[in-house]
């Protein structure tokens, strides 16, 4: 086990290319190696989950001639490649390995009557690589690496369907985006060596001395990982792209931005952490993230492109996550105010990324069930289709209700914990909180009525069901929502708030690696 | 291990050609020359890491007659490779999906190419 | 207890939930029952009454998406006017939102230092 977190990384970039030599000999023997391997990516993140609860954080050093040896002997710095894995990275991890398994499963027959399948299958496997990756390095220039491979391989995925017009331009707008974003964050890594020599996140946290050129690097990170997340008023690419991606991109993009949201909080909580100026950076995060959620609500009911819906809910989510962290930041360094309510408030704003990984590429993937069905995403022209589809109805009513925060599903769980802890620090976040979650139901009772309810429509009699394997791969999220519904604490005890204290506690983070420093 | 990097000509060349490619991104309408700002942007982040490479009295990190103490650490030069390398990758993508663009609608414009909006 | 999540000051358990939604659904399904069975099928009893009008077919009568919360934007109108003009939809605006948020933002950040 000592080898999980290099073999998850490595197994889906082998299996990547792997996977174009088998799809010339079989095309279902590439289809159950895909999903094959990303089950065992799975079992060795989970594997890697019961070690880092049970052994604390674990180091992988490359190279080395022992895996824990992060400082060679006679040095004082680390110079190898490593690879860190604590708390929040396992939790994010967990959460790409379950939803890009799901999306693998449900591209099978999404992307069935397209050309150039295979090359579909290795993007999408180095994309999942580009996600492990981001997660588990443990210097600032893989990560850098990998959030060039997630990006690039994400946007040729977006422009798949080269047959139409939109998808080339939500494709090419993602890779402009993303590749200037990635130039910043370049930039700024160069910021930080120039000063400390040295791109090892725990020695440059131990290192760093908040001066001049530390707040503009802080600055150029903070913006260029919160526009990859897709935060108001930086959010203007993220329906373009999602809404034209084929829907299992469009959850694998989900649970990319939530790559890039592990990205920030690594950055400002761990690499500026002692240092950090904690209720400017904290308050600069709860201020975009209420607009976040206002505006991404407001423009979602305005929709009529079920995809564009979707995705303006996915911005007006994160919302959420940015105030529940925002405030735990904003208190970080005062301890009293973190035990009564800042370390409730990352909680929450932790759990509602599970949840919001869990339901959103779920709606995600019934909204490319629509598509498939009825070959347009245009609301105005639908209606009537839960006669035919009614295992796409289920799972669609299942996502509304825990996206409404509605009381048995689990997007009210975490969204409770983040109300009664952000109301402490300010009431106005609660109350907005409470006003974009009616809105939020207001315009999915909307689009199910138009799309769902009503007599069946004379030009949509002849369908069927959606396939197999699409369903499947609804299922497996839908699985996951309503585990997450009935055992709220046990995964709030076991991932969350070990996942919320591994971003608090920066010095575990440093020991892990400086530690064996003379 | 603290000094501050002296202020010199590489710098200022990033800085401008960094200022320069932003200006180019943001202004200019046409998609290929947006392109060749991103690649402008791409060559004064790897000028700027270059220039943090440099150190006074330092040998070349190649392994034929340079003294061993001397010898500087080549992070900023594998950066500088490595970022050479994406950025290619991505220029490429771009070029890809602009001539797809051009062919479906005609246009290089950022704005009358535009069927996203809203 | 593992169905119990406490939050600080209140906690909420979803089989609670569960339940109470059962015993609905139960309640529901019992006058569902009660319905009149003796109908005779293919014949006008099936058909829909609305006022004995004509009823229009299939696709008339479904309430379309564009005509779904009509108050709603009517009242915010001039918001929505605002929203929607920075979503142009030309990714040189994106760029130029991106670089003048991180100008601000490193502004912020130094002129937090300073005070």
């Amino acid at each position: 086990m000592t080898h999980a977190p290099i073999l998850i990384i490595a197994i889906p970039l082998l299996v990547a290319f792997l996977t174009p030599l088998v799809g010339m000999a079989s095309q279902k023997g590439r289809n159950v190696l895909v999903v094959v391997s990303l089950v065992f990516v799975a079992f060795l993140v989970f594997a890697l989950a019961r070690e880092v609860a049970s052994n604390g954080i674990q180091v992988y050093t490359l190279g080395a001639t022992s895996p824990d040896l992060s400082v060679p002997t006679g040095f004082m710095v680390p110079v190898r490649i490593i690879l860190e894995v604590d708390g929040i990275s396992v939790f994010f991890s967990i959460i790409w390995s379950i939803v890009s398994l799901a999306a693998a499963i449900y591209s099978i027959s999404h992307i069935a009557s397209e050309t150039g399948q295979t090359r579909f299958f290795t993007l999408l496997l180095l994309m999942v690589t580009g996600g492990f990756g981001l997660m588990f390095t443990g210097d600032l220039f893989n990560l850098f690496v990998f959030l060039e491979i997630a990006s690039i391989s994400g946007a040729a995925l977006i422009a798949y369907r080269t047959k139409f017009a939109d998808t080339q331009e939500g494709g090419f707008k993602y890779i402009v985006v993303s590749a200037i974003a990635s130039l910043m964050v370049l930039f700024a890594i160069g910021l930080l060596y120039s000063q400390y020599n040295s791109l090892n996140i725990a020695y440059l946290a131990q290192a760093i001395q908040y001066t001049t050129l530390d707040k503009i690097a802080l600055a150029l990170f903070l913006i260029a990982f919160t526009m990859k997340t897709g935060m108001v008023p930086l959010h203007l690419w993220f329906p373009d792209a999602y809404s034209v991606a084929p829907a299992s991109i469009t959850g694998m993009l989900v649970i990319t931005s939530h790559a890039c949201m592990y990205a920030a909080f690594r950055i400002c909580f761990t690499l500026y952490g002692g240092v950090i100026n904690a209720p400017v950076v904290g308050w600069i995060l709860i201020i975009f993230g209420l607009l976040t959620m206002f505006v991404g609500v407001t423009m979602a009911v305005y929709q009529k492109d079920v995809m564009r819906f979707m995705s303006y809910h996915a911005i007006s989510q994160l919302g959420y996550m940015w105030i529940g962290v925002g405030v735990g930041l904003a208190v970080l360094g005062n301890p009293g105010l973190i035990a009564t309510y800042g370390r409730d408030a990352m909680s929450g704003g932790v759990f509602h990324i599970l949840n919001h990984a869990m339901y959103k590429p779920l709606l995600f993937f019934t909204g490319g069930a629509l598509f498939h069905y009825t070959g347009t995403r245009d609301l105005t022209q639908m209606g009537g289709l839960a006669h035919k589809m009614k295992w796409t109805t289920i799972l669609y009513i299942i996502g509304t209700l825990s996206i409404s925060g509605i009381p048995p599903l689990n997007g009210f769980s975490s969204k409770i914990l983040i109300y009664e802890s952000v109301y402490q620090f300010h009431p106005i976040l609660t109350i907005t909180g409470i006003i974009v979650s009616i809105l939020t139901l207001a315009s999915f009772t909307k689009a199910f009525h138009s799309a769902f309810m009503g007599a069946e429509l004379p030009e949509y009699k002849g369908g069927k069901e959606v396939p197999r394997s699409m369903l499947i791969g609804m299922l497996i999220l839908a699985a996951g929502i309503v585990f997450v519904t009935l055992f709220p604490s046990l995964v709030v005890d076991w991932a969350i708030h070990p996942a919320a204290d591994s971003l608090i506690d920066q010095g575990a983070y440093i020991n892990a690696i400086m530690g064996a420093t003379p | 291990m603290m000094e501050h990097v002296p202020l010199d000509f590489p710098f200022i060349a990033a800085a401008l050609l960094m200022g320069v490619s932003l200006y180019i991104i943001i202004f200019k309408k046409n998609l290929i020359k947006l392109i060749m700002g991103v690649a402008m942007l791409a060559a004064g982040v790897n000028l700027f890491l270059v220039a943090l490479g440099y150190r006074a009295g330092g040998g070349a990190p190649i392994y034929t007659g340079v003294i061993k103490e001397t010898m500087v650490m080549p992070v900023p030069q594998a950066l500088t490779l490595t970022s050479i390398v994406i950025n290619v990758a991505v220029l490429a993508l771009m070029l890809t999906l602009v001539i797809r663009i051009y062919r479906h609608t005609g246009s290089l414009d950022s704005e009358k190419s535009r069927k996203l909006k809203g | 207890m593992t169905f119990l999540l406490e939050s600080g000051y209140a906690f909420w358990n979803p089989l609670i939930w569960i339940i109470v939604f059962i015993v609905l659904a139960v309640i529901v399904y019992f006058f569902r029952r009660r319905g009149q069975k003796g109908y005779k099928k293919d014949t006008d009893q099936t058909r829909i009454f609305l006022c004995g009008e004509e009823v229009p077919e299939a696709g008339e009568r479904h309430i379309r998406v564009g005509n779904i919360y009509w108050g709603f934007f009517e009242t915010l109108k001039e918001y929505y006017e605002q929203i929607l003009k920075p979503h142009t939809g030309i990714i040189n605006d994106y760029i130029l939102w991106f670089v003048a948020i991180t100008a601000v933002s490193v502004i912020v950040l130094l002129a937090a230092g300073l005070g």
